[in-house]
């Protein structure tokens, strides 16, 4: 039985604020919440790099909206830790039952939303039931084997066609927001939740203001407001930063700690992350579809230059990083081995290569240009065709036609994608597929687990495509702020602890 | 006069017709489009074509252009297929920031390159009309994205003076802040552009000075300056007036980078983000307002050309 009161869920929060602290690059202690006397009107600002294009959280697709709306603007009957653990939050407390088959949660009372309406459990059952059965919603479909949806009084009551192990997590997502029934709040500009912050303002190009909810129904923010300004060039970032115009910048390039940490305003820290620098194969078509060719590929990069090149984040060997289920050291499947490669292409008849990678113009030119060189010693031409997001979408994603493309997956447990022959990884081994549905099927966590790791050996050792490194996060954050997550922060960054200094 | 500027009139508005098709049809050769960006990487091709459908992206194309060509008869530019928001608002909002930008700049660089450039016309030939020449040259071809970071480097990072990137969220209700917010990145386009100014300035003065009614004023008592600033410069000002036509492009142009570089929430930093959300019916609404106010420069400065050129209005 899962079964987990909120008590647990403070000591783990504890428990990942120790973590936190152990993960700092800095190695002088940074100043925690007790240590700095927090000033209650401050105003907090965040430099994030990706706007979100509009702000609908149940129709656009973008870890950009995810980042910053989820846990601060909308919330769900659970919620998830940077750490990845499941607490409670719209609900006190939650069960499974032992078949996997029912989910039964307590609703709290006295939650408003923020146009002062109270949340009520018809609410749950009409969000819950709109996004299982309005399929052009994102996640519609992690929501499609809830059978029934119901509510008795603050008890709501899931029931299951068949036990999925990714519910619970799933919920913590844009599957299980609550939103308020009827309301007709213009969703792709404005937002209506029940977290911690409202949506004070989104100028277009700009920034995006959150201001404290003075209703909340936990521990209200102990700033007046957060301000995400939205800048994707580095260098101005860092400029800004040491001008004093940003209390902490996101998605850091770890190449300037040294820069941003000189006059001691600044301390960068590496955060873990589900961040996976993906290097897909085109398996449909030739030379490719050899599995020789794929590995010789893999052996023939140098994860270690590539990590030591990007001064952050670690080597990742297979489909699962470190933070999610399912994670076990790969790195004997394809080590790196430029002679090994050589011979294999050999042996596959496959000398004097030309390959072309496509990937999104927004990641850089450090990978690629890593990649052309490792890839020219083994004898394969690699030309690097850098497109804007949109026509990487149109051309690797929706029609599959590519080569090579690199693609930093943000999402946490996405392993789905693996056993999805339709996606564009154009992966589609049965065994795989299999052991994926026994583990969503699985009804206790260690069972589930065990499972993806499993498959994701199958898949590491198939060659589906290789995994470059393992992100970190990288957050630079002022000595004035304390509470702010570094683990994680480009898929969820939850504002609702940060305290910024009086002084 | 009124004859020729109807002529040009319709000139102006033949161009536009002309631009909105070229406008809809180049942004159409782009890859990938909005339903997709909407959709993601864990949609399914059911959910893809939804989303089109009501985006209205499965309808043929040349209904769309219609729709879009009636739509701006009517005075409406369009709306956002993101959000929602008309088109005609958002670049009201962004043209706060634009607009001064652009005048603050083509004013920098009109106090650059009037002195400097009869200054160096004047001193041809000695060695500080020779250093100011250079110095023109060498600036021009200075990139705005360097010149824009040494500027943030000293004002703001070592100085302390101004701002660094950013805009004050409460616009022009902190007129100082904004202000601020404007120098740098007006003096980064202002200077460059200045230093090409300067060039015609310089060799439009040198023109004038050659000109027979310059040396005949010269004869008649008045010394060279004199002749030159009283008879020489409303002839120069005609064809700086031109070249000023043509600038506006350019401090169009250079925005577009400076307000990438300092994080300014103009025109130019929407339009690349739009273009990279393709957010098709935004862009569209939004380069025809550019090359709108592009032509109408145009038109203006040919009609002031009329005005203030004697020879011009006679010809007719």
């Amino acid at each position: 039985m899962l079964r987990r009161p909120t008590l647990a869920a403070a000591a783990l929060l504890a428990a990942g604020a120790l973590l936190l602290s152990g993960c700092t690059g800095n190695p002088e202690p940074e100043p925690t919440a007790t240590e700095i006397t927090p000033d209650p009107n401050a105003s907090v600002d965040i430099r994030l790099v990706l706007e979100p294009g509009n702000l609908d959280i149940r129709e656009t697709a973008g870890a950009a909206l995810d980042q910053i709306l989820i846990d601060n603007i909308y919330q769900g009957l659970v919620a998830r830790t940077p750490e990845q653990d499941i607490v409670p939050s719209l609900a006190s407390d939650y069960e499974v039952s032992p078949d996997g088959l029912t989910y039964t949660f307590t609703l709290r009372e006295g939650v408003l939303f923020h146009d002062g309406e109270e949340l009520t459990p018809d609410d749950v059952v009409w969000s819950l039931e709109q996004v299982r059965d309005t399929e052009t919603f994102r996640d519609s479909a992690r929501l499609a084997k809830v059978d029934s949806i119901t509510a008795d009084g603050q008890t709501i009551t899931l029931t299951l066609s068949e036990p999925d192990s990714t519910l619970l997590w799933n919920l913590t997502g844009r599957a299980g927001l609550i939103l308020e029934e009827g309301d007709k709040t213009d969703r792709k500009t404005d937002a209506n939740g029940t977290g911690p912050f409202t949506l004070e303002s989104w100028k277009q190009g700009d920034s995006i203001t959150f201001a404290r909810n003075e209703d909340y129904w936990g521990d209200k923010p102990q700033v007046a407001e957060v301000v995400f300004s939205y800048l994707p060039d580095n260098q101005a970032a860092l400029t800004g930063a040491l001008a004093g115009e940003f209390d902490a910048l996101t998605g850091f390039d770890a190449n300037l700690t040294e820069q941003i940490e000189a006059n001691g305003d600044f301390a960068v820290s590496l955060g873990a992350s589900t961040d996976k620098g993906t290097l897909a194969f085109n398996s449909t078509k030739a030379p490719l579809d050899d599995p020789r060719v794929r590995q010789a590929i893999r052996q023939a990069i140098d994860k270690e230059s590539i990590v030591t090149a990007l001064g952050a984040g670690q080597t990742q060997y297979g489909p699962i990083p470190e933070l999610d289920p399912g994670y076990e050291d790969l790195s004997d499947v394809a080590p790196y081995d430029p002679e090994a490669a050589r011979a294999l292409l050999a042996e596959a008849g496959a000398e004097n290569l030309s390959l072309t990678l496509t990937l999104y113009s927004g990641y850089g030119t450090t990978v690629s240009q890593i990649l052309v060189s490792n890839l020219n010693d083994v004898g394969i031409t690699l030309k690097v065709d850098a497109v804007e997001f949109p026509t990487w979408l149109n051309d690797v994603y929706i029609n599959q036609d590519y080569d090579l493309s690199f693609v930093l997956h943000t999402e946490a447990r996405d392993f789905e994608n693996w056993a999805n022959p339709d996606y564009y990884f154009t992966y589609d081994n049965p065994e795989v597929q299999r052991l994926y549905a026994e583990s969503v099927a699985a009804t206790d966590e260690a069972t589930a687990a065990d499972l993806l790791a499993q498959a994701a050996r199958i898949v590491s050792e198939d060659h589906a495509a290789d995994w470059l490194y393992n992100g970190a996060s990288v957050v630079a954050v002022s000595t004035d702020i304390a509470g702010l997550p570094t683990v994680n922060v480009n898929e969820r960054l939850s504002v609702a602890e940060v305290v910024k200094s009086a002084e | 006069m009124i004859r020729y500027a109807l002529t040009r009139l319709a000139l102006l508005l033949l161009g536009l017709f002309v631009a909105s098709a070229l406008i809809f049809l180049t942004l159409r050769v782009l890859p990938g489009d909005v339903a997709q960006l909407i959709a993601g990487v864990n949609a399914t091709p059911e959910q893809l074509a939804a989303i089109r459908e009501r985006l209205g992206l499965d309808q043929p194309l040349l209904a769309q252009y219609a729709a879009w060509l009636g739509g701006i008869m009517t005075g409406d530019l369009g709306s956002s297929q993101l959000t929602g928001t008309p088109v005609i608002d958002e670049l009201l909002q962004k043209a706060e920031v634009t607009i001064p930008l652009g005048l603050m700049a083509l004013t920098i660089a009109l106090l650059v390159a009037l002195p400097f450039g009869v200054l160096s016309a004047v001193r041809r030939g000695r060695p500080d009309g020779t250093a100011l020449s250079v110095g023109a040259q060498t600036l021009a071809a200075v990139p705005v994205v360097w010149a824009g970071m040494m500027l943030v480097i000293v004002f703001a990072v070592w100085l302390g003076w101004l701002p660094a990137q950013g805009f004050p969220r409460d616009g022009w209700d902190e007129p100082g802040a904004a202000l601020r917010a404007l120098l740098l990145p007006a003096i980064t386009i202002g200077v460059i552009e200045g230093a090409m100014l300067m060039r015609f300035v310089r060799s439009a003065t040198l023109q004038a000075v050659g000109q027979d009614y310059v040396r005949t004023a010269a004869a008649k008592g008045l010394t060279r300056t004199q002749a030159l600033l009283r008879h020489g410069l409303p002839n120069v000002g005609l064809s700086i007036i031109t070249v000023l036509g043509l600038q506006v492009a350019g401090i169009i142009v250079g925005a577009v980078v400076i307000e990438q570089l300092f994080g300014l929430p103009g025109i130019g930093r929407m339009l690349v983000e739009d273009v990279g959300n393709r957010d098709l019916p935004k862009v569209q609404g939004e380069l025809l307002a550019l090359t709108g106010f592009v032509l109408i420069v145009g038109f203006v400065v040919d009609l002031a050309h009329r005005v203030m050129d004697p020879r011009q209005r006679e010809a007719e």
